[in-house]
């Protein structure tokens, strides 16, 4: 046998383990259902029978409706933890090693070359001063930045922060503040099905401003936006993340991260993830985030 | 040979199935659970609101026809 016919002989029953992989047990059945209610049908005109006719019919259309319903691919929970785990895992000792302190900047698309990517900004020491938009734009490329030190990194929800603006149809940096969170709650629990509940809540701050030497005014900022998901399918992520500290409560878990890539692409200012606290069980989770002002 | 279903007999059957697949996807919950049937509840709510509509159709033709016959 020669060897392209070798070849086409594997490729062949590659393409019938496919077909056959295809064939599961539900489809097996939409599929006898479709054939049984069309036999009857045509039985039904043939004998002039309307109870054939009705059966056929019941027949023919649950066979169709099981057939288009039944064509989503589900993975199980168990696969997302066990993946998402290690990288998380790895950044956050990556992080430790270099001595790390400062808390993680998600960065507006104006920071940014390609407004439809996000960046967070990590600095070395706490305290720094966050670089101008020139300055970062400049260093976009490089993974760790000089003068001053600090690390530019993908987060770890920029995919996921993608998926929902795909599924909403729009960049969230068309979508205003207070619509992110109609648009956020949607997408989380009717489209993708992330969380069985989401609730956003922008908290206002009082900042005192001094007008002369005994009077100051009381302003009040809207600035932090508190986030409370329950029930989220990364509940288990969330729960082993929280012994990372560079993650849990600075870059944030990957349904925090998106949040945050989401809220800083909104309001078109860096965003921090301020603290975030969850229940025992990881089934609650409660995210607080701040604008900053610059 | 002909069908054996009239007009109105196909909208009261649209109608049942109608309702029956609305109610299904408004209570199917989005937690699966442990089950080999997996259930994509918006296109279960697409077909639904497609019958519906059907059911409306023919609802529209009949309201047409008693108006005519008037």
């Amino acid at each position: 046998m020669s060897k392209n016919k070798k070849i086409r002989t594997v490729q062949a029953s590659y393409k019938t383990r496919a077909v056959l992989h295809k064939i599961t047990p539900t489809r097996l059945v939409s599929v006898f259902l479709l054939a049984l209610g069309l036999i009857a049908l045509a039985f039904s005109i043939i004998y002039t029978s309307s109870i054939l006719a009705f059966i056929g019919l019941g027949l023919t259309f649950w066979g169709t409706v099981t057939l288009y319903i039944a064509s989503e691919k589900y993975v199980k929970q168990t696969l997302l933890n066990s993946i998402i785990i290690p990288s998380l895992s790895n950044l956050n000792q990556i992080l430790t090693e270099l001595g790390y302190q400062g808390k993680a900047v998600y960065l507006p698309p104006k920071y940014l070359k390609d407004p439809e990517t996000s960046k967070v900004y990590i600095p070395k020491n706490k305290n720094t001063k966050l670089p101008t938009p020139e300055e970062i734009q400049q260093k976009e490329d490089k993974t760790f930045l000089k003068n001053p030190e600090a690390s530019l990194i993908t987060p770890p929800g920029t995919s996921l922060s993608k998926l929902l603006e795909q599924t909403l149809g729009t960049s969230f940096t068309k979508v205003k503040l207070e619509n992110l969170q109609k648009n956020l709650s949607k997408l989380f629990i009717e489209d993708l099905e992330i969380a069985e509940d989401l609730e956003i809540q922008t908290k206002p701050t009082e900042v005192a401003q001094k007008v002369a030497d005994s009077i100051s005014i009381i302003q009040l900022k809207n600035d932090t936006i508190q986030v409370k998901i329950t029930n989220s399918i990364y509940d288990g992520v969330c729960k082993e993340a929280r012994t990372l500290t560079h993650i849990c409560g600075s870059i944030g878990c990957p349904i925090c991260s998106a949040i945050a890539c989401a809220i800083a692409k909104a309001s078109g200012k860096p965003v921090t993830i301020e603290k975030t606290e969850s229940t025992e069980d990881g089934k609650v989770i409660e995210a607080y985030y701040r604008i900053i002002e610059e | 040979m002909n069908f054996p279903l009239s007009f109105w007999d196909i909208s009261l059957w649209l109608a049942v199935t109608a309702i029956i697949l609305l109610i299904t996807s408004e209570l199917i919950s989005p937690y699966y659970g442990k089950t080999n049937i997996l259930i994509n509840k918006k296109r279960l709510n697409h077909t639904a609101l497609a019958m519906g509509i059907l059911f409306l159709i023919t609802v529209a033709i009949r309201i047409y026809g008693i108006i005519t016959s008037l």
